[in-house]
């Protein structure tokens, strides 16, 4: 889905005081993407689209979209519209009011408002009663597709999102980001989303940001940040994970610095290459690490106590602590279920291809 | 709860409401009282007082007076209250602080203190006092209380529906036409209802800064300290009448406000 940028963003900081909530940002987003923006909260990235969408000023920068600068241009005069995270329908309003409010602005002539609101409330399935509704009547997810009907009436060039779905319940949420995705693929607009839940982010998103302090830490598609983080804070922010410090030989393989890891050959490939001395880190995700049993073998392995067992629905995660007492987590499908008990003392390992080395920034 | 309880909760109630009512019970008994002074039981009743009342040209011009500036203060301090709660409540600007301490400040002065500094103020400018005096004297005291009911208003709505209505496309106008307006009026029409009573009903701001003219509770006062006669307390009661009807026209208001949006996307279709 490579195009020209539909929105280019240079360089673009924002200082309030002392505190630097953006800093000098760099990004592309193509047309008709859906990207997510996940951080944790304070990492800026309600600011950012806040300074996209117009509502705040930024402090330095340039913004483009297609051929035009606009980040002087005020929101009022910007072709984007934003789904709040209140979602800031107009309690004074109905359903349908609320709906064409963005049309009539533009002056639309009521009829075609009315028309245009009713196939918004159809592609959001909404019955079409609900367009005399008054906003209190509605139910939590309703008022989530009367904002998104609201929003899509605008006809925005880039639709932007401030984590909308955070309010809601999780079956819900997660019925609600698969529609979002589905509509994603039926109108073809761009989406940018913003939210500190990665899993929401995996689930809908073309590429995903991850965002650290006012600054982007990796950008890619979603598999790639989750098989590859660049760094400790991508990798831990993208769900369970176990990271071990480890250093370059002159064997030319890899020790471990914390836990006793054996690493079995000593051709790892050029992926895990790492001059004599030099520290990084290694990370595995723990539904790529196995119990190995008699004279099995890995490329990693590290020995240990079956410290726990926690029943996760589908999947089972163990806690396995280390000689040197760290802990590593293991999951595995439920009917795949590792056979031995708390208490005993397990072997661990996992090949390098499920392997990932986050070297030093 | 046990039945002695609730006899004894319903008695304190009665107690509670005869000690707010009594008194103003008692000034429509005085008000239609034969006998020059009031004395209980009355013996003989008489309603002529009212017709006096209502003919005297004394209380009629008492009654433009009093209407006058209670009516000029409701306006301005609805205007003055709409704005000053914005600058209070949604804008974010450098002396926020200084001025949410700053505007509340009237009320805590005592108002004799007030009326005096006023009088005072308006002599060293030269200005003669009389009823205009007076609507500035009560303004000073009102408008922050006007402010403060509006503001509680604006504070009590998500700043996201300005920026959401802007964010499609409102201009600032248009903002403050569809979404803060309709929004804010509850409170402003609240603010001037109470704007309305608080002015109607001022005897110590209007005391010092009225001059040569009169408002009805400056001169209820002055005929209760010499000439007493039941006019006094029938001009109360045609008072408290005043303020009956005006509750009355506000509470009407706000149900045709809520009606109409209603109605209005009902009527949409």
């Amino acid at each position: 889905m490579r195009s020209e940028p539909i929105l280019r963003l240079e360089g673009v900081s924002k200082v309030f005081g002392e505190f630097t909530a953006l800093d000098q940002i760099d990004l592309d987003i193509h047309e008709g993407e859906f990207l997510t923006i996940v951080g944790p909260s304070g990492s800026g990235k309600t600011t950012l689209i806040r300074i996209l969408v117009g509502i705040e000023e930024l402090s330095k920068g340039k913004i483009w979209l297609r051929d035009a600068r606009i980040e002087k241009l005020p929101a009022n005069l910007r072709p984007t519209c934003m789904v709040f995270q209140s979602l800031a329908l107009f309690p004074h309003k109905s359903v349908g009011e609320n709906i064409e409010f963005p049309l009539k602005l533009r002056r639309q002539n009521p009829l075609d408002r009315k028309a245009r609101a009713d196939e918004l409330l159809d592609l959001l399935h909404l019955p079409q009663s609900f367009y005399d509704k008054r906003i209190h009547e509605c139910s939590g997810g309703e008022r989530q597709r009367v904002a998104l009907a609201r929003a899509l009436a605008f006809d925005p060039e880039i639709l932007f999102f401030d984590e909308p779905l955070s309010a809601l319940d999780f079956r819900l949420r997660k019925n609600l980001e698969k529609e979002l995705k589905d509509l994603h693929q039926r109108t073809g607009k761009t989406f940018v989303y913003i939210t500190h839940s990665l899993e929401e982010a995996m689930v809908m998103s073309d590429r995903i940001a991850i965002m650290r302090s006012g600054r982007f830490e990796q950008i890619a598609v979603a598999d790639e940040i989750y098989a590859r983080p660049v760094s400790r804070f991508v990798a831990e922010f993208m769900g369970e994970v176990n990271l071990f410090s480890v250093e370059g030989t002159a064997s030319g393989t890899l020790v471990g610095t914390e836990v006793d890891i054996r690493v079995a050959s000593a051709d790892l490939g050029s992926g895990m290459n790492l001059a004599v001395g030099v520290s990084a880190t290694l990370m595995v995700r723990p539904e790529a690490v196995q119990f190995l049993s008699g004279d099995d073998d890995a490329d990693f392995m590290v020995e240990g106590l079956l410290k726990a067992e926690y029943a996760l629905g589908s999947r089972t995660q163990y806690k396995v602590e280390a000689d040197n007492g760290d802990e590593l987590a293991v999951e595995k499908l439920r009917e795949d279920r590792f056979s031995g008990q708390v208490g005993d003392r397990v072997r661990l390992g996992w090949n390098v291809e499920h392997a990932h080395l986050i070297r030093p920034g | 709860m046990s039945r002695s309880a609730r006899i004894a909760l319903g008695l304190y109630g009665m107690l509670a409401i005869l000690f707010l009512y009594l008194p103003i019970i008692s000034v429509g008994f005085a008000s239609v009282s034969k006998a020059r002074y009031l004395t209980f039981p009355i013996k003989r009743y008489a309603t002529k007082w009212y017709g006096k009342a209502i003919e005297s040209s004394t209380v009629q011009d008492l009654l433009v007076t009093s209407l006058s500036v209670a009516l000029l203060v409701t306006v301005i301090s609805m205007v003055v209250g709409f704005f000053g709660a914005l600058a209070f409540a949604r804008y974010q600007w450098r002396f926020r602080g200084t001025f949410q301490k700053l505007i509340l400040l009237p009320i805590f002065f005592p108002q004799a203190v007030l009326g005096l500094a006023l009088l005072l103020w308006f002599n060293a400018l030269g200005i003669i006092p009389s009823w205009k005096t007076a609507v500035v004297a009560h303004l000073v005291w009102i408008s922050p209380i006007a402010t403060l009911i509006i503001a509680i208003r604006a504070y009590s709505f998500d700043p996201a529906l300005e920026e959401a209505a802007r964010d499609m496309g409102a201009s600032t106008w248009t903002v403050m036409k569809e979404i803060t307006g309709p929004l804010l009026w509850p409170g402003v029409v609240s603010a001037g209802l109470f704007a309305f009573l608080l002015s109607w009903g001022n005897f110590p701001l209007s005391l010092f800064t009225t001059g040569a003219d009169s408002t009805l509770p400056e001169w209820l006062y002055a005929k209760m300290v010499s000439g007493y006669s039941p006019l006094v307390p029938s001009v109360g009661i045609l008072s408290i009448f005043t303020s009956i009807v005006l509750l009355l026209v506000g509470v009407i208001v706000m149900w045709i406000i809520r009606a109409r949006s209603e109605a209005s996307s009902a009527n949409a279709r």
